[in-house]
């Protein structure tokens, strides 16, 4: 450990990086999309610096068997002495302590990777709007069913003078969270950089057809239309309200959140 | 000859003998965890493994990811410094005078994009190749704060409010030249505990190999530091919530300093923070300022960052009269623009 400490360390953080970005796309449920090329350089340089320092710890090691023999008498042409540069500082091959450190979420990315943010983060991070204040916005696309972001949806449903969510048809991604009086919400959190800096988008689900509300944090996919609520640009508006027409409980999604 | 082949034979037999004491040992240790946790684990984990601590373990990895290519883009930069430049060229650019040196070196900051995660390990490589520490100490604080990336992040941020990124870049520059001037004059050298890298101390070797060395060295050493302030930010992200701040956007005064210390413990990459700032409704624009002026200078990680490297008297020091600094600076530019 002490000769290969820091091949190990650097192995270990290289490998759990590319894990997660390059292997698969459990990186989204830390950091946003596009952080992945980084991420897969980071991870390979990493592994390819991992390498050097193991080569180097198993050359120190040859040599350091040399000079036993050496020590006991045994005749050599100490052809390596140019190569002994690592000699003087073996004690710093383990790496800095503080490095182990690393060993933490490294192995918590290899082995169970932590799940992506859902209702309880959800459930703290309370009505944090963007104040943007009231205004028109560009014209949606056409067509029949319109898949929207929640975050849109609620800036558009809130903001929105030109009423441009009025008489479409939507259809919205999202995870389930419960209100305190039996009301239910499509939620969506929105990572700009990475989780820690999350802020919450929500709808009010609402349908006379829908017997029950989901679990709490499954996913679901609604359709239905939106319903005019409270004065634009107030709290009273917030959180829009959907009319649902069909709720379907579907997987969760690669990218488990919204994007900015 | 014999007595040589002995000896021989005696050390094989000490080296089989220690393998197999390091096996059985390690074997039995081995079973023991395997067994321990094969059984209890399931059951710790159901009880332990709740909403918060999940939360918890996802900001955590979340807060070390992001860093990672930013801190090896800074210990690249660092690592090649220290390898590839040699020395004269940093004495010969920047002015002997350090009331002079230290804008200039502030204004650098500029041409290095990334968070502030990147920006230690070149400010400890900039003082090893000998520019006075007042003048990297402004590159430091400037860094991360005024770089073209961050800037336009915040343009992004507050669109048709340009006043506000106008505003980031001066209030954030003011802040990292008064600390360099501060330093210049008031700081102690005793305080600053430049690492000494083991073998740069004596005949400091340049070139590829060195560069390796530095690079491994320099992002393991910040790494550990990096998960250390990725910890802090993870508990103070899940144990303080949101809601708090209402209570304080009624006076003005209050709210500046409360965004000022959230900025601290939020620990939001410089690159982000703007949105974060921008998306806290019912603050004053000084208050937001604040927030972006405090945020990439002083964070916990940061903090733990800056105690790796430069030494724990400095980091607790030099941090604590970076917050007053750009507290002030960003209440007057606040005061002034906004």
């Amino acid at each position: 450990m002490r000769r290969y400490g820091s091949a190990v360390l650097l192995l270990l953080v290289g490998g759990a990086v590319l894990r997660i970005s390059l292997f698969s796309e459990l990186y989204l449920r830390y950091v946003q999309a596009a952080l992945r090329p980084y991420l897969v350089i980071s991870g390979s340089l990493l592994i390819l610096l991992g390498l050097v320092a193991a080569v180097r710890g198993m050359r120190q090691r040859d040599h350091e068997e040399h000079e036993d023999h050496e020590e006991h008498g045994e005749e050599e042409e100490g052809e390596e002495a140019e190569h002994d540069h690592g000699h003087s500082h073996s004690h710093s091959h383990g790496g800095p302590r503080i490095a182990w450190l690393l060993t933490l979420p490294a192995l918590a990315l290899l082995l169970f990777p932590p799940p992506a943010l859902g209702s309880y983060s959800a459930s703290r991070e309370e009505a944090q709007r963007a104040a943007q204040g009231v205004g028109t916005f560009s014209a949606l696309p056409a067509g029949k069913v319109l898949d929207i972001s929640v975050a849109q949806y609620s800036s558009r449903a809130i903001y929105d003078t030109g009423h441009s969510l009025k008489g479409r048809t939507l259809r919205m991604t999202g995870f389930v969270t419960h209100g305190s009086d039996g009301t239910w919400y499509l939620t969506r959190l929105l990572v700009t950089c990475c989780a820690a800096d999350a802020t919450i988008s929500k709808v009010e689900i609402r349908g006379d057809e829908t017997d029950g509300a989901p679990q709490t944090d499954s996913w679901v996919t609604v359709t239905g239309t939106w319903i005019p609520k409270g004065k634009l640009g107030t709290d009273g508006a917030w959180p829009p309200v959907l009319k649902a027409a069909q709720v379907e409980q579907v997987k969760e999604p690669a990218d488990p959140y919204d994007k900015r | 000859m014999r007595v040589q082949n002995e000896r021989t034979v005696v050390d094989g037999l000490r080296l089989a003998v220690r393998a197999m004491v390091y096996a059985v040992v390690g074997g039995a240790a081995l079973l023991a965890i395997a067994t321990v946790v094969s059984v209890l684990g399931p059951m710790l984990a159901l009880d332990l493994y709740t909403p918060a601590v999940a939360a918890w373990w996802t900001v955590f990895t979340a807060v070390a990811v992001q860093g990672v290519p930013f801190l090896l883009l800074g210990t690249v930069v660092s690592a090649a410094i220290g390898a590839f430049v040699p020395e004269r060229v940093f004495t010969k650019v920047l002015p002997r005078n350090q009331a002079l040196a230290v804008p200039i070196a502030g204004a650098a900051g500029v041409v290095l994009p990334g968070c502030e995660c990147a920006s230690v390990p070149v400010a400890s490589s900039l003082m090893r190749r000998g520019v006075a520490p007042a003048a990297a100490l402004a590159f430091l604080l400037s860094a991360p704060a005024i770089n073209p990336v961050v800037l336009v992040a915040t343009s992004i941020a507050f669109p048709g409010q340009p006043k506000m990124v106008l505003g980031r870049l001066i209030a954030s520059l003011a802040t990292a030249v008064v600390m360099g001037w501060l330093w210049a004059r008031f700081g102690r050298e005793e305080w600053l505990r430049l690492p000494k890298r083991k073998q740069a101390a004596t005949s400091s070797p340049t070139g590829v190999k060195a560069f390796v060395a530095g690079l491994q060295h320099d992002f393991l050493h910040a790494g550990g530091f990096l998960v250390l302030g990725a910890a802090a930010a993870a508990t103070f992200n899940i144990a303080v919530p949101r809601s708090i701040l209402d209570i304080f956007t009624g006076s003005s005064w209050l709210s500046l300093l409360l965004l000022a210390f959230l900025a601290v413990v939020l620990c939001v990459c410089s690159e982000a923070d703007a949105f974060v700032a921008a998306s806290l409704s019912g603050f004053s624009p000084a208050a937001k300022l604040a927030f972006m002026v405090v945020g990439p200078m002083v964070d916990l990680k940061l903090i733990a960052l800056q105690a790796g490297t430069f030494g724990r008297a400095f980091a607790f020091r030099f941090s604590s009269a970076t917050w007053l600094v750009a507290v002030v600076s960003s209440t007057l530019v606040g005061w002034w623009l906004l």
